[in-house]
């Protein structure tokens, strides 16, 4: 991997993590003094990927625009990491009427058509609708790909296994990549899968299952550099789960009583860690980290004010966009 | 010949007729022919036809490029017919018994219902989702429901349930060319099937070229003034029959309004037929509590109750599983009897 | 005059007999070679009948009465 592709895992990273640190003070800001969560200017449920980074840093650095992500209630590192316009996604999270969905769908519902982004709240329902796509780009002859990402609890779902099985049956293009943050809301890894590895599923569909420990950017984007080339080459999907960290609540407002490793948890953030890994490999500076963080601090909070100020629906519309 | 026969002109062809069949397959096929987006997904599609001949000779005339077969796995195929329209194309999905949305509700009324609204109108999800419903021939309570109801209750899918020959072919092209999820619902009772008994008007004549018949349009099947029966699918040939019988043995008129569309609704329809008639039957083989029966007396009581002279009748499923022995499935569906019974109440015959 | 007869849908029991499942056309209707006329079965399996000329047929099976494979079911002037 050369340097300047290193710098930008830890660029993107930054990114993603300074937007999500935006939206959980805008999220809570108005929501004192006491949590509600209908409350304020971004209500509802609000779901952050603090932690998670790598995964999606890793597997987004190999596609282009016209490549299809689909995401699930946990979206922004991979909106981000896949370029989504970072105003509109903020304008939809806000709940605006330019916003990627006119504030129709919210955090959980982001649609980009410039970047063949979306996303789902259904767990692992965002697999077959990607598995469309590689449909339609097989057809095509275009070499695109579809990657999925759903999380280590969304792999016990129907739809996964019927996904993995018809992908892998037809070769369709898609790269599925899993999230293991470990936990499914309060339920940890080990109460609900069988085994020890969802990467040891993909061998029940004939195709190749990669697990990447230890949260690491620079293993994710290896393997997902030979899953996007093997789809590209129309040889089928692949597999790819990333042990990764889920840094704050399932949503925000979860008080986390359940998780027994809650103080080791900041310790594990990915960030720091491979900040000091490229400063050690001199790809990396104080100076430029500050630089990287300004820019991105900058750019989330123009995000932000272009939210802040666009319109609100009109309550006559509410009946709009039903059909085309 | 003689010199007289010979300067007779030669006969017209009499009009092509075909089954309720044979009819969608021809809509399909035209629409394949126009446009190579077009693919036909499901389970036993390609070669057998689909089980209820909805897809017969489609593989021979297309390929299995465009005629494919799925595995048992209506989430992945269904959601896999959401992603290729998103990305274009416009695909035909069966699901093969609409009793079997159970396995697959969440990618139709949680996706291809709600795409196109979630993201404010910017992504457009145009596939038709055509699926059997209907009972009568003893399959009994996973194989017979009718179910329109619930799809037509969720917002973001159209609903058309043809109920004849020349409605399927036209209600087919429309909904292959209509931009949004079209739900295509044919009773397996309509379609002229060899192996199912079937009611005269499964078979009727058929315009040769493609044509588009209007979705969210009812048509008034049978003109009447004494009173309306507002019904859909298989029904409608039931309520023609009767309409025929006391129209000859009690000189009463009955006008038939055959919805042939539940989303978009033609209420319009339905409130000026009972303007005029001011009695309103509705008969429905869905389940009678919650569903499309109830919708029509809304649309009548909320706009002018004091349209009808006496309150309305329905006869529909009663709110119980459909049970496997004939002459149990026979009291429950409704039948010639049970609708004859309840329009000679209505007028008072 | 042309016979159209029963399509042989069996070839194990080329005697079976089966149903005339449904007639496209009305006794005495003008038709073109190779036209649909109508739908058989035997047991489980279908077969199409098509006009074998042009002309006038007539109808000798009435809908849903049994036939044997190869027999006269109809016939075109």
């Amino acid at each position: 991997m050369d340097d300047k592709t290193r710098r930008e895992l830890y660029r993107v990273m930054v990114l993603s993590r300074t937007y999500e640190e935006a939206i959980l003070r805008e999220y809570h800001a108005d929501k004192k003094p006491a949590f509600d969560i209908g409350a304020g200017l971004v209500p509802g449920e609000m779901h952050l990927s603090a932690g998670q980074e790598p995964a999606a840093a890793g597997v987004c650095a190999h596609l282009r625009r016209d490549d299809a992500v689909t995401a699930t209630h946990r979206p922004h590192h991979i909106a981000i990491a896949h370029g989504v316009d970072l105003d509109r996604m903020t304008a939809e999270i806000f709940g605006r009427e330019t916003g990627l969905g006119r504030g129709r769908g919210g955090h959980m519902h982001l649609f980009d058509p410039q970047t063949h982004f979306s996303c789902s709240g259904i767990v692992a329902e965002g697999l077959p609708p990607a598995t469309g796509q590689a449909f339609a780009f097989q057809r095509k002859g275009s070499g695109r790909v579809a990657v999925a990402f759903t999380g280590e609890g969304a792999a016990n779902q129907g739809a996964f296994h019927e996904s993995l099985n018809l992908a892998a049956l037809w070769k369709l293009p898609v790269v599925f990549v899993i999230e293991d943050n470990e936990w499914a809301i309060s339920v940890p890894r080990e109460a609900s899968t069988a085994i020890g590895s969802n990467a040891d599923r993909a061998a029940a569909y004939g195709i190749p299952g990669h697990r990447i420990e230890d949260n690491d950017v620079e293993a994710v984007y290896t393997a997902a550099g030979d899953a996007v080339v093997r789809a590209r080459a129309g040889e089928g999907p692949t597999l790819i789960e990333v042990h990764t960290v889920r840094l704050w609540g399932h949503f925000e407002g979860d008080a986390q009583g359940y998780r027994p490793d809650l103080a080791d948890v900041p310790g594990r953030d990915p960030i720091p860690a491979y900040e000091a890994r490229l400063t050690e490999a001199g790809i990396l500076n104080a100076g430029l980290a500050t630089s990287i963080k300004d820019e991105a601090v900058a750019r989330v909070e123009k995000a932000i004010d272009f939210a802040k100020s666009s319109p609100v629906p009109a309550p006559q519309t509410a009946l709009d966009y039903v059909f085309a | 010949m003689s010199v007289t026969e010979s300067a007779t002109a030669p006969a017209e062809p009499a009009v092509r007729r075909l089954t309720t069949a044979r009819a969608m397959v021809e809509g399909i096929a035209q629409e394949m022919e126009r446009d190579a987006g077009i693919v036909v997904l499901g389970e036993d599609v390609a070669k057998y036809g689909g089980i209820f001949g909805s897809t017969a000779g489609l593989l021979d005339k297309f390929g299995p490029r465009r005629v494919i077969d799925t595995p048992i796995s209506e989430t992945a195929f269904i959601g896999l017919g959401i992603g290729a329209a998103v990305e274009g194309m416009r695909p035909i999905v069966e699901l093969m018994f609409v009793d079997f949305f159970g396995v697959c509700m969440d990618q139709i009324y949680n996706h291809m219902a709600k795409i196109h609204f979630e993201s404010g109108g910017n992504v457009r999800v145009p596939m038709v989702l055509m699926t059997a419903t209907g009972g009568g021939y003893s399959d009994a309570e996973q194989h017979s429901q009718c179910l329109w109801g619930t799809f037509a209750h969720l917002p973001g899918m159209k609903v058309v349930v043809p109920s004849n020959p020349a409605d399927a072919k036209g209600l087919m092209i429309s909904a292959i060319r209509d931009d949004n999820p079209v739900v295509y619902m044919f009773h397996k009772g309509i379609m002229g099937l060899p192996w199912m008994a079937k009611n005269a008007r499964s078979v009727a004549p058929v315009p040769e070229e493609p044509y588009e018949t209007p979705i969210g349009k009812a048509s008034v099947a049978r003109e009447g003034r004494d009173a309306t029966v507002v019904t859909v699918s298989l029904s409608v040939h039931h309520a023609l029959d009767v309409a025929d019988q006391m129209s000859a043995e009690h000189g009463v008129e009955l006008e038939v309004i055959d919805l042939r569309s539940l989303v978009p609704l033609d209420r319009e329809a339905v409130l000026t037929s009972v303007a005029k008639t001011g009695r309103l039957l509705v008969v429905d083989e869905d389940y009678r509590s919650f569903g499309l029966s109830g919708e029509i007396a809304a649309t009548v009581a909320e706009t002018d109750p004091g349209m009808l002279r006496v309150p309305v009748r329905r006869v529909a499923v009663p709110d119980v599983p459909i049970p496997y022995a004939h002459s149990l499935e026979s009291a429950v569906l409704p039948t010639r009897e049970r609708i004859t019974a309840a329009a000679r109440e209505l007028v008072g015959a | 005059m042309t016979d159209v007869r029963f399509p042989q849908l069996s070839a194990e029991q080329p005697d079976a007999e089966g149903v005339l499942a449904t007639w496209f056309v009305g006794d005495g209707d003008q038709v073109a070679s190779g036209q649909l006329l109508g739908e058989v079965m035997v047991e489980k399996v279908s077969g199409e009948v098509l006009a074998p000329a042009t002309g006038r047929v007539r109808l000798l099976v009435a809908e849903d009465r049994t036939a044997r494979q190869g027999e006269v079911i109809a016939r075109v002037e």
